[in-house]
């Protein structure tokens, strides 16, 4: 056995000893998910000293740092990146990077290689033979990934197109730093010291600051928001309101993960909504304010109803819908919601159909006959 | 069977507003439960599902469809050894994800739906299409058309 394979956890290894390994890993993400979505002012002495020492490790003297407040005010300020140079030395925020990207391959060196496998709760987790680092991968920088990653920081950087050159994202940059987290405090995975050292940097701005971007002799760095809201599955979303606001005003909105334009939380008429070009603006204005208040104002003509079968007592409905070449089959859930309601939902079927139940059967690949014969819907 | 003593020997759960001291009635027939739907195989005679890799249903169930970003499962739960499943149901239309052949009831469990009860026979299931709309977020099937996530 190799000294690099004896370097690696067995935790790691091996299938998960047992469900509280799981609820650990998901204490850990849910602690960096918190630092990711912090809206208190930077600890900027903190972050000063940080970005000093990563400045040194890439051979450059400290910078003088310019506090920015917000991402948007950072792209007004940022002067472009040099172009590459390969006869003279790199300019320092490709050095950063190359630094980082070594790192990152120690670290995963350390780890060894493995298949993600994502699955759906606890129990599952400990249920099959596949090694705990493939179990917990997606359990804690998946999710880190597709919540605050590509949700939240892609939205930000969304709403700003300007180009603003390299930048790292403080805050937003848990998904990683999580997963070499939780590798360390649950799996017991060994890193070598000076590279846990160096980590330890890019935790600390996570836990201290928003964006940042480093350049030759001035490092650029943003605010934390101060309002930054998230639908259960921390997707950024506000119904009636900005998601994001930071200390200059600049705003953020965003539906369930969607960055859409302000009007669209405010009170979306269905002539804002079909004079919109984005079909997903559309859909989420429309959410906004119901289906039936669109159908209702938009004047779409309705073409049939009939019975819904097998839920008794509710309608389907077939709208068509002005301008576009779907039509709009409007259903009742068979079950009931919290609230002792039941929610409407419109699905989007092809204009070919003109009776409400022959697009109800198509959406399960059925004809209008079979579907009719539907005994129960929950 | 009641919604409660269900839960109980699956261990699975529902949201909690869901009344649970009501009987879940057991259907011989189409039934659909949100985007999933569950079609007598005798009534779509041009799909044949291979069965060449089928299973029982093991004593936790089998999550038909999965609980991923943000949907919920809906999980088929049979006694042991009375209900067979295959994942590969051949369905052209890519709609079919699986089939099952059972010789006593069946139970279909979603958390927000609750639960239904499915008679023996042999039944394909099937998730929810529509027309795509633009950038439609959703797994695209084939040409303009995406699954319904419910």
């Amino acid at each position: 056995m190799s000294a690099a394979r004896r370097r690696k956890s067995r935790l790691a290894d091996k299938p998960l000893p047992s469900v509280e390994f799981w609820w650990r890993a998901v204490d850990i993400r849910d602690e960096w998910s918190a630092h990711a979505l912090s809206c208190e002012p930077a600890d900027r002495e903190t972050t000063q000293t940080t970005i000093t020492s990563l400045y040194a490790l890439a051979g450059a003297p400290p910078p003088q740092f310019v506090w920015v407040d917000s991402p948007s005010a950072a792209a007004d300020q940022v002067p472009p990146s040099d172009p590459l140079r390969h006869n003279g030395s790199w300019p320092l925020e490709s050095r950063i990077a190359t630094r980082v990207s070594a790192l990152r391959e120690r670290l995963d060196r350390r780890i060894g290689r493995y298949r993600p496998v994502e699955v759906p709760n606890p129990s599952r987790a400990v249920a099959g033979d596949q090694p705990a680092k493939s179990i917990l991968d997606p359990c804690v920088r998946g999710a880190l990934r597709r919540s605050i990653r590509e949700s939240v920081a892609d939205m930000i950087r969304a709403a700003d197109s300007r180009p603003s050159g390299l930048r790292w994202l403080g805050q937003h940059d848990v998904d990683w730093i999580a997963h070499y987290d939780m590798h360390q405090r649950v799996l017991e995975t060994r890193f070598a010291d000076e590279d846990l050292a160096e980590l330890e940097l890019w935790a600390t701005l996570a836990r201290s600051c928003g964006w940042w971007w480093p350049r030759e002799d001035r490092c650029f760095v943003a605010e934390r928001p101060l309002v930054l809201r998230t639908d259960p599955e921390t997707r950024l979303h506000c119904a009636d309101g900005p998601a994001v606001i930071y200390p200059d005003g600049w705003k953020v909105h965003a539906w369930h993960g969607t960055l859409v334009p302000a009007w669209v939380t405010g009170t979306p008429t269905a002539d804002m909504i079909t004079a919109e070009r984005n079909v997903e603006v559309r859909r989420c204005a429309i959410e906004k304010i119901g289906w039936p208040a669109f159908i209702d104002q938009a004047g779409s003509t309705l073409l049939g109803q009939a019975p819904d079968p097998g839920n008794p007592g509710c309608e389907l409905r077939l709208y068509a819908l002005p301008a576009t070449r779907t039509r709009l089959l409007l259903a009742t859930n068979g079950s009931l919601e919290r609230d002792g309601t039941r929610r409407q939902y419109g699905l989007h079927v092809p204009d070919r159909f003109d009776n409400p139940v022959d697009a109800a059967g198509w959406t399960y690949g059925l004809t209008g006959a079979q579907y009719a014969q539907l005994r129960r819907r929950t | 069977m009641y919604l409660a003593e269900l839960l109980d020997r699956t261990g699975l759960d529902v949201l909690d507003h869901l009344e649970r001291e009501v009987t879940v009635p057991v259907i011989d027939g189409l039934q659909a439960q949100g985007d999933l739907i569950v079609i007598p195989l005798d009534m779509v005679p041009t799909i044949n599902p291979w069965w060449g890799t089928e299973r029982y249903v093991p004593r936790g169930g089998v999550e038909l469809v999965r609980g991923e970003a943000g949907n919920n499962p809906h999980t088929l739960v049979a006694d042991p050894w009375t209900c067979k499943y295959t994942t590969n149901a051949q369905d052209p239309l890519v709609l079919g994800i699986a089939a099952f052949a059972n010789t006593a009831p069946v139970y279909l469990i979603h958390p927000e739906h609750g639960g239904t009860g499915v008679a023996p026979g042999t039944w394909l299931v099937r998730r929810q299409q529509e027309r795509r709309q633009g950038a439609h977020l959703g797994r695209r099937l084939r040409g303009n058309t995406v699954l319904v996530a419910d």
